[in-house]
């Protein structure tokens, strides 16, 4: 992983949310290091309060709520975007599901310590973090409707269409638990979209 | 008996796993089902059939490797620098892999209970495939603290024989590399054939 092109990158996103004074960039910047995460192996576990914001650089990543019987998943990441357990996170409470690496997978990371100490300082900071949030919300509620309210069909060109990428990078297993589908409608699905 | 640093053996048998799962996500879970489960002839196995093949041994001998490797932690047999293969492990390993780079292998007849009747449902076929490969990685991962040469597993046609589990594995991913380059025969025998001949399911 090339640091310093993926300071590039997170600077990128940070500043689609909110431009930040250069002060503040470089205070936000200091803070990361890397950090990697082989083929299925948990970043952050059930139970664990989450201590980092990551950076994806490279891989796909997914968060997944698990019970006895059944795995839930509820979130995928990739480059370039955030990830890590949000509400565990900010809220400094323990996580209720895992996160794990579905790819080999490279990071920046930063802690808690870090993000607090930066929103208490600096109120530009603090306005970037609001609307990356409010960003966040909406995509998550947004989610719920399709979940609840449309077709299996609907569900799977929705996907399609926002990130057409996954389907040759993520096991369809993950993406039919993703969209709450079984494998054969997942696979009845895929035959419309196949060669 | 050749020997091997523990922690490179686990790193390359890793990199191989890594290596079918690209194979599988990127490439085999996008192909039409006519293409998993063409047969060149009836007696040649589809691609889907090799997959289903694998699949058949995974589910003997993951499990079995899961026993051995938490036994090992349980009796605390920690992981050593170097492990020596056995020569029966060895044995069936090289029996496993291309004689040369051409990927000849010396034929061999499946047993009957690993031998797959059907030729249907090739997603199910590669998820399955997909899961044991995940459930490889995270044993492999699991046995860089053990020792590899003190655990054990029985192997799938004789509980007499006992392979050491860093033995199994060898033997395992070889036996797969066999029939992941045996699907990526069979598939291209009917890609490069032609492309008409396939119809939108």
């Amino acid at each position: 992983m090339n640091v310093i092109a993926t300071l590039a990158q997170l600077q990128k996103i940070t500043y689609a949310f909110h431009s930040l004074p250069g002060e503040v960039w470089e205070a936000f910047a200091v803070g990361w290091q890397p950090y990697s995460a082989k083929r299925k192996t948990i970043i952050t576990a059930a139970g664990d309060t989450e201590k980092y914001l990551y950076f994806v650089a490279e891989g796909v990543q997914r968060a997944f709520y698990l019970t006895e019987e059944k795995e839930a998943t509820l979130v995928f990441s990739y480059p370039y975007s955030f990830s890590g357990v949000l509400d565990s996170f900010l809220l400094q409470k323990p996580s209720n599901y895992y996160l794990e690496a579905l790819t080999q997978s490279h990071f920046l990371r930063t802690t808690y310590a870090h993000v607090d100490a930066l929103m208490r300082q600096y109120h530009e900071f603090e306005t970037f973090i609001r609307k990356a949030l409010s960003v966040t919300i909406a995509g998550v509620l947004e989610r719920q409707i399709e979940l609840q309210c449309f077709s299996a069909e609907e569900k799977f060109r929705t996907l399609l269409k926002r990130s057409p990428h996954v389907l040759q990078l993520i096991p369809h297993k993950y993406l039919a638990s993703y969209l709450g589908l079984d494998a054969t409608t997942f696979s009845k699905l895929l035959g419309s979209v196949r060669l | 008996m050749p020997t091997f640093n523990s922690n490179q053996l686990i790193d390359d048998l890793q990199q191989q796993t890594e290596s079918f799962l690209n194979e599988a996500v990127r490439h085999w879970q996008m192909l039409p089902p006519a293409i998993m489960l063409h047969k060149e002839a009836p007696e040649k196995w589809s691609a889907a059939q090799c997959l289903m093949h694998l699949n058949s041994y995974g589910g003997y001998y993951l499990p079995a490797i899961a026993t051995a490797v938490d036994g090992a932690l349980n009796k605390r047999w920690l992981s050593t620098t170097n492990f020596k293969s056995s020569w029966f492990g060895n044995f069936f390993t090289e029996l496993m892999l291309p004689k040369d780079a051409a990927g000849t292998v010396k034929k061999m007849k499946a047993p009957k209970n690993r031998t797959p009747l059907l030729n249907d449902n090739s997603d199910a076929a590669i998820a399955t495939f997909i899961d044991q490969q995940e459930r490889t990685l995270q044993l492999l991962e699991k046995a860089r603290c053990i020792d590899l040469r003190k655990a054990k597993t029985a192997i799938s046609i004789s509980k007499l024989i006992k392979l050491p589990v860093g033995d199994t594995f060898r033997f395992l991913i070889a036996h797969n590399y066999r029939h992941v380059l045996q699907a990526r025969r069979a598939i291209l025998l009917i890609t490069d054939k032609s492309n008409t001949i396939l119809t939108p399911r």
